[in-house]
């Protein structure tokens, strides 16, 4: 029970690749005999891997249009007028 | 031109310049106002708000971070600035989301398998933004920071005003809350096709 939460608190870092190269063999070692952590790991893994999937939304044109307006105006404020 | 000279042409009032230094920031600066706030109407506000304001303090912009961390922050405030954080669901700690070590007869964790075989990958994407949308933004802000627009931990805790450690807490905080609610759905989905 306290070999799993010593390591599962590294856990993040591990699977970030920003952990030190000791903790991360006994982390490794501790994962082959601990199904819940390694399944801790892979569910935490995918975690990220399904928030960072799907395709990136573009900016409408429309918006677009009428936020470049707004910052010319905005501009023409400040600036004054070219 | 590098960033750092076409920053000081738009701050003695040069549009130009300043037009091409956010061209490259809309798109990003859109996407994360509404992973922000969950819809493009407010993402379309926050975004607009936030080039505006741009504008206003271009002259005081210092060069102390790149032009994109600057917009990030803007972006962040102008965010926050209309936060009601009362509603979310509160996080538990770190420790409660953890497993409770080797004697796990009675609490085995979930394997997920491929959660593409439960919903497709629009559902997904719905299901997680919900759960972000419901989780209080001191989690979900450093999360998305960090894994939706894969900032740095030094970055996202800078832009934050939060130490390292405190940063990396709180996103560790929100991955365990996310996963804890996806095994809870995936749970429900594989119960209910037995």
């Amino acid at each position: 029970m306290e070999a799993c939460s010593k390591y599962i608190q590294n856990i993040a870092d591990y699977i970030d690749g920003e952990i030190d190269s000791v903790l991360c063999s006994q982390l490794e070692e501790h994962l082959k005999s601990c199904e819940n952590c390694r399944i801790m790991v892979d569910t935490l893994k995918q975690t990220v891997y399904l928030c960072r999937e799907g395709k990136k939304e573009k900016l409408p044109t429309e918006i677009e249009n009428r936020l470049n307006d707004a910052i010319k105006k905005r501009w023409e404020k400040k600036f004054g007028k070219k | 031109m590098n960033e750092r000279e076409l920053i000081i042409k738009a701050q003695s009032g040069d549009f130009d310049s300043f037009n091409r230094l956010i061209t490259d920031n809309k798109d990003k600066i859109y996407r994360l106002a509404l992973k922000l706030s969950g819809n493009r109407d407010d993402a379309a506000d926050i975004m607009q708000e936030t080039f505006l304001k741009a504008v206003d303090n271009i002259d005081k912009f210092r060069l102390e971070s790149s032009f994109g961390t600057w917009l990030y922050s803007i972006a962040l405030n102008t965010f926050r600035s209309r936060l009601d954080d009362n509603k979310k669901m509160p996080l538990k700690t770190i420790e409660e989301y953890l497993p409770t070590g080797h004697d796990h007869a009675s609490s085995k964790l979930l394997d997920w398998g491929n959660p593409h075989d439960l919903y497709e990958q629009k559902q997904l994407k719905d299901i997680i933004e919900s759960y972000l949308d419901e989780m209080p933004h001191k989690y979900s802000l450093p999360f998305i920071l960090r894994y939706m627009e894969d900032l740095p931990v030094k970055e996202v805790a800078s832009l934050l005003s939060l130490s390292v450690a405190a940063a990396k807490s709180r996103i560790l905080r929100a991955r365990l809350a996310l996963r804890e609610r996806l095994t809870e759905k995936f749970r429900e989905k594989t119960s209910g096709s037995l």
